[in-house]
Order: C-alpha cells, then sequence, then structure tokens
C-alpha cells in the first residue's frame, strides 16, 4: 500500500465520525457514518475501504462500545462501493442514488442478525420503534428487526451515495487522478467541479 | 489496574463479554457483567461507573419496550457486561500506551501510525466540521425548515468539510515520506510498558476459560 493510501485511511475515519455534527446541525434522520468509507473504497479500493471501516468501528466503539460489532456491515459496505467505483456508478445521481437503495438493502439484511442477536433490536430509539411497528403489523420477531434496520439504513446509504458522488465530481482532476480508482469511478472522465446530473 | 501491560487489559475486557455471551442468560452472564462493573467503580464511580450505566440505560428501555421482562434481563445483563468493560477499558487505557505496546510486539510503523493519526485526526475534524456549520450560519445558511432546505444544507456544509479533507491526505502521506514510513520498517518504542510472565500466563488462562465456556456450552449444555 502507497504511503497516499495509508493516508488516506486516518481521514476517511475522521470524516465517517465528523458528519455527525453536520446531521445535528441539519436535523435529517441519518447517520453518514459510512461516508468515509464509501469514499475510500471509490478512491483507493477495498483494502482501504476495509481498513476505514474496520478503523471506525474500533473508534466509534471507544465512545459506544455498542458499535464494535457492526464492525462486518462496515466491511460489505467497503466491498459494495468498491464494486460499484469500478462499474462506474458514481458517475451521476440518477445512477448513484439507486446503487445506494441497494445497499441500504443489503446494510439491513447484515446487520439484522446483529442487532437482533446481540441488541435485542435496540441498536437505537428509532430503531426500537421501527422494531416494535413490525411487531404491530403481524411481522416475526427477525422480521420486524429487518424492518426497523431497513428503514434506518435505507435512506442514509443513498444519500451517502449521493454525497460521495457530489465530493468526487467536485474533486479536481489532478487531485482525483492520484488516487488509483477515482477517475474510473465517475466514469472515466472528472468533470472539474461541476456536479453530477 | 491501569498499571498492567496493554494486552492484559484488552484481554479482560474482551473476555468478559465474551462469558456473558457463551454462559446462559440471565444466571451465568451476571458473573462476568458485576466483574466489569465492580472493575469500573473501582476505576472511578463517577468517571466510569456512571458514563458506563448511563450508556446501558436506554438498552434497557427499548429492551422492556420490545421483550418484556425476561428478554430485557436476559439481552440486557449481556449488554452492561460489554458496554462496562468497554467504559472501562477506555478509561483505564491510553491509547498512546497500546501503540507502544503494539510497536514493542513488533507490529510495523504502519499500523501504529494508523491508530494513533486516527484518534488524533477525529477531534480535529469534528471542531473543523463545528466551524464549517457556524461559518455557513454566519454567511446566511439555514439548515432548518423544508426537507429539501435540510438537504441542501446538508451539501452546503458536508462537501467542504469532505473536501478539505482530502486535501489534507497530500501534506500527510508528504511527512510521512520524509519520516521514512513504510511497510516492514519497525521502530523502536520510546517508553515499553512491562510485561510479566504472570501477565501472559493471565491472558492465556482468559482465553482458556472462554474456549472451556464455549465447549461447555456447545457440548453438554446443547
Amino acid at each position: 500500500m502507497s504511503i497516499r493510501l495509508l493516508a488516506l485511511i486516518p481521514v476517511a475515519v475522521a470524516i465517517n465520525l465528523a458528519l455527525s455534527a453536520v446531521v445535528d446541525a441539519t436535523g435529517l434522520p441519518l447517520f453518514l457514518d459510512t461516508v468515509g468509507t464509501i469514499l475510500a473504497s471509490a478512491l483507493a479500493g477495498p483494502v482501504v475501504g476495509i481498513g476505514t471501516g474496520a478503523l471506525t468501528s474500533l473508534t466509534n466503539s471507544l465512545r459506544n462500545p455498542t458499535f464494535l460489532p457492526f464492525v462486518a456491515v462496515q466491511v460489505i459496505v467497503a466491498l459494495y462501493a468498491w464494486g460499484a467505483a469500478r462499474a462506474g456508478l458514481f458517475r451521476s445521481f440518477r445512477v448513484a442514488v439507486p446503487t445506494g437503495l441497494g445497499l441500504g438493502i443489503i446494510a439491513a439484511a447484515a446487520s439484522t442478525p446483529i442487532s437482533y442477536g446481540i441488541f435485542g433490536c435496540s441498536t437505537s430509539g428509532g430503531v426500537t420503534i421501527m422494531t416494535a411497528l413490525g411487531r404491530s403489523l403481524g411481522l416475526s420477531p427477525l422480521g420486524a428487526c429487518f424492518f426497523g434496520s431497513f428503514i434506518s439504513d435505507f435512506g442514509d446509504k443513498a444519500v451517502s451515495f449521493a454525497l460521495v458522488a457530489t465530493v468526487l465530481h467536485a474533486l479536481p482532476r489532478r487531485t482525483a487522478a492520484r488516487f488509483p480508482l477515482a477517475l474510473r469511478a465517475i466514469g472515466g472522465g472528472g468533470r472539474g467541479a461541476a456536479g453530477p446530473a | 489496574m491501569s498499571r498492567l501491560h496493554p494486552f492484559t487489559l484488552l484481554a479482560l475486557a474482551a473476555s468478559l463479554p465474551l462469558l456473558a455471551w457463551i454462559l446462559p442468560a440471565p444466571g451465568g452472564a451476571l458473573a462476568p457483567a458485576c466483574v466489569a462493573l465492580l472493575l469500573a467503580a473501582a476505576a472511578g464511580p463517577r468517571r466510569v461507573l456512571l458514563p458506563a450505566l448511563l450508556t446501558a440505560a436506554p438498552f434497557w428501555l427499548f429492551l422492556f419496550i420490545l421483550h418484556g421482562v425476561t428478554g430485557m434481563t436476559a439481552y440486557g445483563v449481556r449488554l452492561t457486561a460489554m458496554i462496562a468493560s468497554f467504559v472501562w477499558l477506555v478509561a483505564v487505557l491510553p491509547p498512546a500506551r497500546l501503540v507502544e505496546a503494539m510497536v514493542a510486539a513488533g507490529w510495523g510503523a504502519p499500523s501504529a501510525y494508523l491508530f494513533a493519526a486516527t484518534l488524533s485526526a477525529v477531534p480535529v475534524l469534528r471542531q473543523r466540521a463545528r466551524r464549517i456549520v457556524e461559518a455557513q450560519r454566519c454567511r446566511g445558511l439555514s439548515s432548518r425548515g423544508s426537507p429539501a432546505a435540510r438537504f441542501r444544507a446538508l451539501r452546503a456544509l458536508a462537501l467542504p468539510l469532505v473536501l478539505s479533507a482530502l486535501h489534507e491526505v497530500d501534506e500527510r502521506a508528504l511527512a510521512l515520506e520524509s519520516r521514512g514510513l513504510a511497510a516492514g520498517h519497525r521502530r523502536t518504542p520510546l517508553a515499553p510498558p512491562p510485561d510479566s510472565p504472570a501477565q501472559r500466563s493471565a491472558r492465556w488462562g482468559l482465553v482458556l476459560a472462554c474456549v472451556l465456556a464455549l465447549a461447555w456450552r456447545l457440548v453438554w449444555r446443547g
């Protein structure tokens, strides 16, 4: 791994953890705690993305240890984002948002067994309410847990993908070219400071 | 306690939640949870035990809503063991000491850099995020109102933060190159934490206890 990619990992982890301050300011029901992982994978591939995801879970668990078991979800996010970058799926909002929605389903499916087995689906107030709603709709305990995780992950991952697409398009082409996957992720040709269409 | 080798503290903090999950709840999980709470109390009732209890409290409430008293107790005891162990670990183990122990144990300089750089980068970027929020508000950006307005504000707040962080990567890479950091190079730790045969035995003992508990649970208890 080159020194530049090594230096990218702590920065991407810090992006994952610092965006909560921005989310708090807007009051939107989002986490955006995988933006750094998606960005690292889209810029530099799966090893950097997985390193970012694992280190994010580890660092987050120093503040709240309940984040640690979800390290598997960060790894899945990294691999999915790498595949999306290789396929050029960050080239526009029209493609990036549905790709993010797909990740929302996969992330919810991956986090459900962890949330159900370890936390009894009580990972946050929102997830608890949605799980209780799922139970009242007649879903099985595991189905209700998936419902709760799905509602919380679905929009979050779509917004995360849209944000990463915006960042990749806003990166100066010279900066983007220093990372192995950046130009491929946006469809082969960066458009300077213009946003994704 | 904080004088123990970092790996001993890590082994203790990891084995307590593991035992709480392996042993049948709530009875079997109660002992590791009590040990974790005692460790937290010994490290500081207000500084460590209280934050651990405050972190665990919402989970008990959520579990009661979803599972009633029986489910709440079964999951809650295990979660409390996990939360108390980690809050205690963070309180008694400074990250710099863990990095020194990792370097002394033969971990490469890049691994130590990743751990140390992450811990220092997170507060810096959080502070920058708050400054960007304040600066954009000074320029008249409203981060409230309709969902569309909030999403526009999110873009205006997040984009400068992420782009400025990415521009930092080059500076960091240059600094690392000038210090000769490369894979395979080993650093000499300035003050390696002292280890002892007794602590090494204790660590293996904790690993053995977890393996035996798992075997007992799988083979004899079904």
